[in-house]
């Protein structure tokens, strides 16, 4: 906010680092997740879920298992409303299922034993269907149909600037590639979990979420109620990553049970079904057309994208970002085909789609690089967009606003010299001999700070504590604390008098959840709006207090004075006693529709490998992510942010692939044990730096931007285009195995012994 | 898929030995590890239901005496009729450490160990960690580095330090790694979960 930058004072709480303030919690034990909590007389709920990739449900017999004794409630699709889940085509149940692992009918019992042993008791008679998981097969014709409209979803979603065949034709140089990246898991380390309780027709459900506020909304939806009878608390939540960021079927099972038991219900996931049964990265084939010119201009880029939908989908997947906001590209078309497949739901996770588009982008342009002769980084220089350049508002494509607070350039510029890019050689390999070869690479992305209506509220106590009320959620991202210090900021008082209640629709105003980058940058915004409500209450009710006007006292460090005469002056304490009554203050923000000014934050990742020829091993020798972070909140969360970020996006170029069998249409490895994701051994964490680029912007609270996803963005690329520059193999598949990397050194030894 | 294929560990610790990575580096997992004291009692079943279980155990200093099913597990026990909620469940199939506790000094992955493997045995919990008000160093120590995001993991990042600073007081970096190399954190919190362990190695020495 623009008065943020104008004002002199210097910042208290804001830019200081340090453990967020609920460790304590976290470290013994005592934080409670929704798994860990009990209501009396609770039932225990357990899913019946499809062997089948694709089938109709022609027919279900429940009453076996409703009548083994413990059995309190089953409900199938008959039980469940016909109305889509928040976003997505899928019911809470449905008479065709359309992956292997959907729920087709749902228990609840006394204990776990007794609903594992009624689940087999439920007869269902499945009419098999033809299945596909390809996503370009499911567009041919003859291909087993998902939906009565069709397998594509909607239009395709095309953007176009420019001309793109002319431009094209006027390049000096083009080059034309595919890039693959798989359905992978995203998950977080708590499975899924809800508790729902009826108490007449208020439905109350604690939810492992990280959008409390869209699970009210579609439970509203569900079961015809008004917001005011629903209430969702999501207290302590074990990661997110995306796979939260909505509403989901077990939050409405949960609900369906409870009602029909009349008990509450727990429904927990298990490992598998959190894998199977949430939401998955979604599959993307990138095909890639870019041209340049020969002063090192990038003149056109012609994209189309094949986006595997999975059955379901929470969020259609959206390319684009990278080709549309980062670079300038005078003539540019982007075509997406969302297409739903047979295999399990996809939805946002950690960067949605940016990971994915920013592998095929920016393996692209390290490939134009490397046929020019261009060093990688010049390049990117030369055309990442700058301050003041034209750039899209929303989603249309067409550049209606302009680029603000962008530091591309810097990330780039501090990355290279923290990794001592000068050394890198230009030719693949560089004369290195012997098994072991090493390389550099880079990768740009960026990301806009997540937006749609915020609100918080803030109450000063009469003892001058104070309590903030958001319903969005903190799920590691240390949200608790930033919001916290943004409001003790704004009051000016000190950290420790201040509490956060996060993620509880009942008590907070409407708020769209923790995703997207956003909770930091929007529900900040609001947590600032509401704390400088209640500011100008406390102010005004001092000031007569102090024989002074509002204008001329201040609040800082909890004491009210007078700016001119600071002998003159009253803790807060003093003020709320006097005063008599709490003050509450509100804050609800939404994006103005006339903000033409755009900012977004920028990061550039720069690594060194290690690859064995021998072996196909790539080794992380070093990590470097640089990345905008806006004014940093709190220095150590941010770090700690880079640095996980970082990591789960490696883990992307060497496991976590969900792999299906081709005859059945199964998935062949929903286990932390075959998904492998990375361990303490699997990456040497010490040897990922982060560099934290402050870098005030104009519109989040105090200038902060939001941070969340961009970390995941750029490994799959940094480390494709490095292992590229040790040993002269193009990775255009992730993940990068051993195997995949023997079997391109192995096409490579023939090719290049014909060119000798 | 073969396993070396997907090993990118820069110690070439194998997957496979993912499994027993805590095993290997602090002698316990596999629940038949655990030992018993030799006067230690065999649980039994009760005379009603053979299908029940009477156990005992001390857990955080508590003697504790249950009849529960003999498929209980440790991590059953401890969540359902302690309420000890503490230790979670990530995968329920030893593969990521959430569930960890301190059984006889070692620790286990309660989820794949039963409650009646368990009888006779102390059993320390996150919860029975800290005395009173004072945090237990390793506590200390990872609040000081901020050694998780989401907390999920750290009851069991937590207890496999624990177990493995009793055995090992002053670790390398390279030991820890391989210590702490059964505790999955989805987070990825680990250049801090490191940091954490080898700062608790001093201040416990201290
Ligand atoms: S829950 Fe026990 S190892 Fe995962
Ligand atoms: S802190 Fe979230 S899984 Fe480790």
């Amino acid at each position: 906010m623009a008065q943020q930058q104008n004002t002199t004072r210097t910042l208290r709480v804001i830019g200081g680092d340090g453990p967020v303030i609920d460790a304590v919690e976290r470290v013994t034990g005592q934080a409670k997740y929704t798994g860990d909590l009990e209501l009396p007389g609770m039932l225990v709920a357990r899913v019946l879920r499809s062997p089948h990739a694709h089938a109709r449900i022609a027919g279900i017999d429940t009453s076996r298992a409703e009548a083994l004794p413990g059995v309190k409630a089953v409900v199938t699709h008959k039980d469940a409303a016909k109305v889509p889940i928040w976003g997505n085509r899928q019911r809470a149940l449905n008479e065709q299922v359309r992956f292997a692992g959907e729920a087709v009918a749902a228990i609840a019992a006394v204990d776990e034993e007794t609903a594992a042993k009624a689940l087999p008791l439920i007869d269902v008679k499945y009419e098999v269907l033809p299945f596909v998981l390809d996503p370009e097969k499911a567009l041919e014709p003859g291909a087993p149909q998902l939906f009565a409209d069709g397998n594509l979803e909607g239009q395709p979603r095309v953007l176009i600037r420019g001309d793109v065949e002319r431009g094209l034709a006027e390049c000096d140089r083009v080059i034309e590639r595919v890039y693959h990246t798989p359905t992978m898991w995203s998950g977080s380390m708590e499975p899924r979990a809800a508790i729902a309780q009826w108490e007449g027709n208020k439905l109350t459900v604690w939810a492992s979420t990280q959008a409390p506020c869209r699970v009210q909304t579609n439970l509203t939806g569900q079961f015809n109620l008004p917001d005011s009878q629903v209430r969702v608390i999501a207290s302590y939540v074990g990661g997110g990553f995306g796979t939260k960021s909505a509403a989901h079927v077990d939050e409405t099972i949960a609900a369906l049970l409870s009602r029909k038991a009349r008990r509450p219900v727990k429904l927990q996931y298990s490992r598998e079904e959190e894998i199977l049964d949430s939401n998955t990265r979604f599959e993307t084939r990138v095909y890639v057309k870019v041209g340049v010119k020969r002063d090192m201009t990038l003149h056109a880029m012609d994209v189309k994208a094949y986006i595997n939908q999975g059955a379901y989908h929470v969020r259609l997947g959206g390319l684009g970002n990278q080709a549309t906001h980062i670079y300038r590209i005078p003539h540019l078309r982007t075509v997406q085909y969302r297409v739903h497949t047979n295999v399990p739901n996809t939805g946002p996770t950690r960067g949605v789609g940016d990971p994915q588009e920013t592998f095929a982008i920016d393996s692209a342009l390290d490939e134009m690089a490397v046929e020019m002769g261009w060093d990688p980084v010049e390049f990117r220089l030369k055309n990442v967009k700058r301050n003041g350049d034209p750039i899209a508002r929303g989603g249309s494509g067409a550049e209606d606003g302009r680029l603000v607070a962008q530091v591309t350039d810097r990330c780039l510029e501090e990355g290279a010299a923290r990794i001592d890019w000068s050394r890198r050689s230009t030719l693949p390999g560089g004369g290195q001999t012997g098994p072991r070869a090493r390389g550099l690479g880079v990768a740009v992305t960026e990301r806009g700070n997540g937006g749609g209506l915020a609100g918080a509220s803030v109450t000063v106590n009469l003892d001058g504590s104070v309590v903030v009320f958001y319903a969005s959620t903190d799920i590691g991202t240390g949200s608790r604390t930033t919001l916290s210090m943004i409001a003790a900021e704004t009051l000016g008082v000190p950290l420790a008098s201040v509490r956060a209640v996060a993620g509880d629709t009942e008590v907070a105003p409407y708020d769209g959840g923790s995703y997207g980058n956003r909770t930091l940058y929007s529900t900040g915004r609001a947590v600032e709006a509401a704390a400088r409500d209640c500011l100008d209450d406390i102010l005004a009710t001092a000031a007569p207090m102090l024989k002074a006007s509002p204008a001329e006292v201040e609040l800082g460090d909890a004491v009210v004075r007078v700016k001119a005469d600071a002998s003159r002056s009253l803790p807060l304490r003093d003020v709320m006693q006097r005063r008599g009554r709490s003050v509450v203050g509100d804050g609800s923000v939404t994006q103005s529709q006339a903000e033409t000014n755009v900012e977004r934050a920028a990061g550039a990742h720069f690594v060194e490998v290690e690859v064995d020829r021998e072996t196909g091993k790539i080794r992380i020798l070093r990590y470097v992510s640089a990345h905008d972070v806006g004014q940093p909140i709190n220095v150590t969360v941010v770090e700690n942010q880079i640095e996980g970020g970082t990591i789960q996006g490696l883990a992307l170029t060497q496991a976590e692939e969900l792999r299906f069998d081709a005859r059945d249409g199964r998935c062949l490895n929903a286990s932390f044990l075959d998904l492998k994701p990375p361990t303490m051994l699997d990456f040497d964490a010490r040897r990922i730096e982060p560099i934290v680029i402050a870098n005030i912007g104009e519109q989040g609270p105090y200038g902060a931007k939001g941070l969340g996803e961009n970390p995941c963005h750029a490994g799959m690329a940094a480390v494709a285009n490095a292992v590229y520059n040790a040993v002269g193999i193009r990775l255009r598949r992730v993940p990068f195995t051993r195997a995949e990397v023997l079997r391109a050194l192995a096409e490579q030894r023939p090719a290049s012994s014909r060119t000798a | 898929m073969a396993d070396e294929d997907r090993d990118h560990s820069d110690l070439s610790v194998t997957r496979r030995a993912f499994l027993k990575g805590g095993a290997l580096a602090t002698g316990a997992l596999s629940s038949t590890l655990i030992p018993t004291p030799a006067d230690a009692q065999l649980p039994v079943a009760t005379e009603s239901d053979p299908r029940r279980s009477v156990v005992e155990m001390t857990v955080n200093g508590v003697a504790y005496r249950k009849e529960v099913p003999n498929r209980t597990t440790l991590l059953q026990f401890l969540r359902e009729h302690l309420t000890l909620t503490g230790a979670k469940m990530g995968c329920d199939r030893a593969q990521c450490g959430a569930c960890t506790v301190v059984v006889n000094g070692r620790n286990v992955y309660s989820c794949t160990t039963l409650a009646v493997e368990a009888t006779g045995a102390e059993v320390l919990t996150i919860e029975g960690l800290a005395k009173g008000d004072a945090l237990h160093p390793i506590q200390q120590a990872f609040i000081q580095h901020s050694g998780f995001q989401c907390g999920f993991c750290t009851s069991g990042q937590i207890m496999t330090t624990k177990a493995f600073l009793d055995r090992v007081p002053r670790p390398t970096e390279d030991e820890a790694r391989r210590a702490m190399s059964g505790n999955l954190c989805r987070c990825a919190a680990y250049k801090r979960i490191l940091e954490s362990v080898m700062t608790a190695s001093r201040l416990m020495q201290a």
